[in-house]
């Protein structure tokens, strides 16, 4: 579409945020991958070609971590879609665009908002004395207070669910909103109950947007260090926080392995949405434009 | 769909979202008060705010937040645009945004262990600068998606028609893409911003011996615990994100023609 000659500045220039990603992430990615095989001889790293690191993962408390720590985000994550979803169909469908606007906006604000203060606010809420606690027995509809509500695994799940949901509201919406009415009118044509188009229709078109939501979840929880230190209370142990420990106590190695165990596991699941979903729902007018 | 009666059935879904936006908002409002209490019940007062500014940790974290706050605003939206850009020239449009989200997939904790691995490797101390590039990292997917999604609503004819009246690239682009686009820039420029003042796990990793507010936040709530004046802290931050995400919306209002 342009006659003159491509400068290769322009390129070079196109080209730096790529560059940029592959120097402080790509590199940074693989070098995590690297140390973790490293050998630990007291307190230095011999370069070698160790699986100790993943030994002592698989061995004993830390496997148990591992679990727990994919269990706790799968559940949050399920969760979420389930809330997002519901939300995202609602505002997608049932509500005037500005109406719509407007409660986006509503949830973007807590997203962006730090949620240490959040987190810290609910041990306030939710604490043996707190304000749950204290109202539900002055309401005389419970004698003890509940113990369960913080520092526990409902207190992780909830502050997980408070930090990702939200988010999770944007690509289930652009999602169920890109769905084309037509489909809908048909179907409704055809003689299907609303359950049915829904279940024929809108679900499966919706599913690049749950699976990215969902990926977008499992990627917060699973790299979460403050949630279960300040909700799950002393000794609740996730990845996210087992990492940071293995730094304190300059364990470099097994701190790296954890990562790397994580990573793998996002990219795998990153990779399996890139080739299973097409993208050009999303990129399609964008594709147009290349002449 | 318009009519009374199915009008009426939507009370439940706002309920939810009534509820979810509470399990989201009542949280704010402990640290918001607490930060008011004085020292006798039922007294209110500012001096935990005005403690803030007399203790030089936090002032010093408040110019780190707003310094970098200020660089990430600039240089994420910055690489954002080019990214969109070559997604759209490069030819290979889904590669480039598979490698501009890969920061959205590497957990929070990873990513800043990754860079501390990274810049120890280097021999680089952690400073500004390495806060400033882990936290533009963090920001890039979301100045990219935010600045695409306003190209996509643009029509490329215009930039066609700029060619054709003999502008060059950069003319067309100054003249007509980014007047177009404007609201997509400043939208990436706000959400940046706001990112980078609330960021803590990745910048936690690369801080060395600075302190932004958030990492200050949460360094003395593990070392010292809660205080009046941390929940100030904690309030002030509440405050600023509000402000920046209602001006942002207040100038997208008055920048839209219709």
């Amino acid at each position: 579409m342009v006659t003159a000659v491509e400068p290769w500045a322009r390129r070079v220039l196109l080209c730096l945020p790529l560059i940029f990603v592959a120097i402080f992430l790509v590199v940074p990615v693989g070098l995590t991958v690297m140390i973790s095989f490293l050998q630990r001889a007291g307190l230095r790293f011999l370069p070698a070609f160790s699986l100790a690191s993943y030994a002592s993962l698989i061995g004993g408390a830390r496997l148990e971590v591992l679990r727990r720590s994919l269990l706790v985000a799968i559940e949050a994550t399920a969760l979420s879609l389930i809330i997002a979803y519901v939300i995202a169909y609602f505002l997608a469908r049932k509500v005037t665009p500005a109406a719509a606007r407007i409660v986006l906006v509503l949830f973007t604000i807590p997203f962006l908002i730090n949620y240490i203060v959040r987190d810290v606010s609910y041990t306030v809420l939710l604490g043996r004395t707190g304000v749950v606690n204290t109202a539900l027995m002055a309401a005389g509809i419970i004698d003890a207070p509940l113990d369960w509500l913080l520092y526990s695994d409902f207190a992780v799940l909830l502050g997980l669910i408070s930090a990702y949901m939200p988010f999770m509201i944007f690509p289930l919406f652009l999602s169920i909103g890109a769905i084309d009415r037509q489909y809908l009118e048909a179907s409704a044509l055809l003689g299907a109950s609303p359950l049915t188009t829904f279940r024929t229709i809108t679900l499966p078109l919706s599913l690049p947007g749950v699976f990215a939501a969902g990926l977008f979840g499992l990627v917060g929880c699973l790299g979460e260090s403050a949630v279960p230190i300040i909700l799950g209370g002393v000794g609740y142990e996730l990845i996210g926080n087992t990492i940071t420990s293995s730094m304190d106590v300059l364990n470099y190695p097994l701190a790296a392995a954890l990562s790397s165990v994580v990573i793998l596991l996002m990219l795998l699941l990153m990779l399996g949405w890139y080739l299973v979903f097409d993208m050009r729902s999303f990129l399609g007018r964008i594709l147009e434009w290349r002449a | 769909m318009d009519e009374p009666a199915s009008r009426w059935r939507r009370w439940p879904m706002w309920l939810i979202i009534a509820v979810a936006l509470a399990f989201l908002y009542v949280p704010l409002v402990p640290s918001l008060v607490a930060s008011l209490q004085g020292v006798e019940p039922g007294q209110w007062t500012l001096r935990w705010y005005g403690e803030l500014w007399r203790t030089p940790l936090v002032l010093g974290a408040f110019r780190a937040s707003a310094m970098i706050a200020v660089l990430v605003g600039i240089l994420a939206p910055l690489l954002g645009l080019l990214a969109a850009m070559s997604i759209r020239e490069l030819g290979v449009p889904r590669f480039i945004l598979l490698v501009m989200l890969l920061p959205l997939f590497i957990p929070g904790v990873s990513m800043g262990l990754a860079s501390a691995f990274l810049f120890r490797l280097l021999g680089i101390a952690p400073s500004l600068a390495t806060i400033v590039i882990v936290q533009t990292l963090w920001a890039l997917p979301f100045a990219t998606l935010i600045i695409l999604t306003a190209m996509t609503t643009f029509d490329p004819q215009y930039l066609e028609a700029a060619y054709l009246a003999g502008a060059g690239r950069w003319r067309a682009f100054r003249d007509i893409e980014l007047p177009l686009i404007a609201s997509g820039i400043t939208g990436a420029i706000s959400f940046s911003a706001i990112l980078s003042i609330n960021e803590t796990i990745r910048t936690s990793a690369v801080q060395g011996p600075w302190n932004t507010v958030p990492t200050y936040i949460w360094s003395t709530y593990r070392q010292v615990g809660l205080s009046p004046v941390l929940y100030a802290l904690m309030g002030l931050i509440i405050i600023a994100t509000v402000v920046i995400v209602l001006s942002f919306l207040l100038l997208g209002r008055e920048a839209r023609p219709r």
